[in-house]
């Protein structure tokens, strides 16, 4: 993977992230911030599977990496981290995915009819579809709180 | 005469106050938990709010639709619930109360001034008007088709197609429709217009343009709040939180069927 196409895929995700940003109502000067960990988180991503490694560990380590930036964004402006985790992952949440896995169910169901193959294919393709896509969603979430549970251990305000 | 939070000995409250400083709790923890808090946030901001107007000790029990605040000082104590419905991401007014509790935890602020700064975080309309936002949804879901391998027409396709779905979830939410019916709707409007990417013949990869146009319903935040949830210890409003964000997807999946099933696209 060449760098032109990195910095192709830093872009288009960083304007996804301040796109879901603006419509979170985020204020104006997080917005630079939301960008920023949306693209590189995403760019990270996407270097990590061209290393090998597999969707959902690669989502992982990426959606760590954008859990300690927004842990030190929000440091910087004052601002609850949510704000960046959020509108970081935002780029990287499995939307193909999870539309392929729909696809599958409704097809099984005998609602729409994309494919020949035996329904025992069909079935097992869409399970996998369904898994890949609840594990990056977890990857997701475990990676953006991942400071806060490595490094917050035991302080109850509560 | 608002003491320091960090002081271990603290006026008894009156009743009056008591009553007063609860309210108060209520009213930014329910803010907090509609625009898109996760428990934790909600109990923490809470307590630091009580204690930093004086209570002793505050026990607050947060749930998705519901929040129930106990405050004690000295010997008195008052208990409350407040109801919460209605939900919409505001990360702007998360941000304002998240420094309003840490503002009042130092002890910059008194009662009579943290209501009035509450008062102003309600009134306060979003930042960005909504064509701004529907423009710039447009633009991140076009940008989600470009991730996807989508060409430029699928880019413009898909730009036009959740544009106009933003216009009609804005409106719906507007009208108080049931959410999920909103979301189902809205998908609908966008796999429609997507799904011109196919019989329009404008492109080869119309199911870009169908999965990406729907990307700004999908239920990012309730599903993250409920993975924090449930790690954090708070089960119950962590299932509840990922039961919400299965419904969204299977709403976002009920509308785009129909939208397929109507043009036989999205292959």
């Amino acid at each position: 993977m060449n760098g032109w196409l990195v910095a192709q895929d830093l872009l288009w995700s960083a304007v996804a992230a301040l796109g879901f940003a603006v419509m979170f109502n985020v204020p104006r000067r997080l917005l630079p911030g939301c960008a920023l960990a949306g693209g590189l988180g995403h760019a990270l991503r996407a270097v990590g599977m061209e290393l090998g490694l597999p969707l959902e560990v690669a989502t992982l380590v990426a959606a760590t990496t954008v859990g300690f930036l927004s842990e030190w964004l929000a440091k910087r402006y004052q601002s609850p981290r949510i704000v960046f985790g959020v509108s970081g992952v935002i780029p990287m949440v499995p939307g193909v995915l999870a539309y392929q896995t729909m696809l599958g169910v409704f097809e099984l169901a005998g609602l729409i009819n994309l494919s020949t193959d035996p329904a025992a294919d069909e079935l097992v393709r869409t399970a996998v579809l369904g898994i890949k896509t609840g594990l990056v969603l977890i990857s997701l979430a475990l990676g953006i709180i991942a400071p806060n549970l490595l490094f917050r251990r035991q302080q109850p305000v509560v | 005469m608002i003491e320091k939070a960090a002081t271990a000995e603290k006026r008894p409250l009156t009743h009056t106050e008591l009553t007063d400083i609860i309210d108060l709790c209520l009213w930014a923890g329910q803010m907090l938990l509609q625009h898109g808090a996760n428990s934790l946030r909600v109990e923490e901001s809470v307590h630091r709010l009580g204690t930093g107007l004086g209570c002793n000790w505050l026990d607050i029990v947060v749930r998705t639709e519901s929040l129930t605040i106990t405050a004690t000082s000295g010997d008195e104590f008052r208990t409350k619930t407040r109801r919460v419905v209605r939900l919409g991401i505001n990360m702007g007014r998360i941000t304002d109360l998240n420094n309003l509790s840490r503002r009042v935890s130092e002890g910059q602020l008194d009662r009579f001034q943290a209501r009035a700064a509450l008062e102003q975080i309600d009134r306060q309309p979003g930042v960005y008007n909504r064509w701004l936002v529907v423009g710039m949804v447009g633009l991140a879901c076009a940008a989600f088709s470009r991730l996807f391998g989508g060409d430029w027409p699928v880019f413009g396709v898909t730009f036009v197609a959740t544009a106009v779905a933003m216009l009609v979830r804005q409106e719906l939410v507007q009208r108080q429709l049931n959410p999920f019916l909103t979301v189902a709707a809205s998908a609908f409007v966008a796999g429609l217009i997507a799904s011109s990417a196919a019989w329009l013949q404008l492109s080869q990869q119309p199911q870009v343009a169908m999965s990406a146009s729907v990307l700004l319903l999908a239920p990012g935040v309730p599903l993250i709040n409920a993975a924090h949830d449930l790690i954090r210890g708070y089960m119950s409003n962590g299932v509840t939180r990922g039961v919400t964000g299965l419904l969204i997807s299977m709403a976002i999946a009920v509308g785009l069927l129909l939208a397929i099933l109507l043009t036989g696209a999205g292959i």
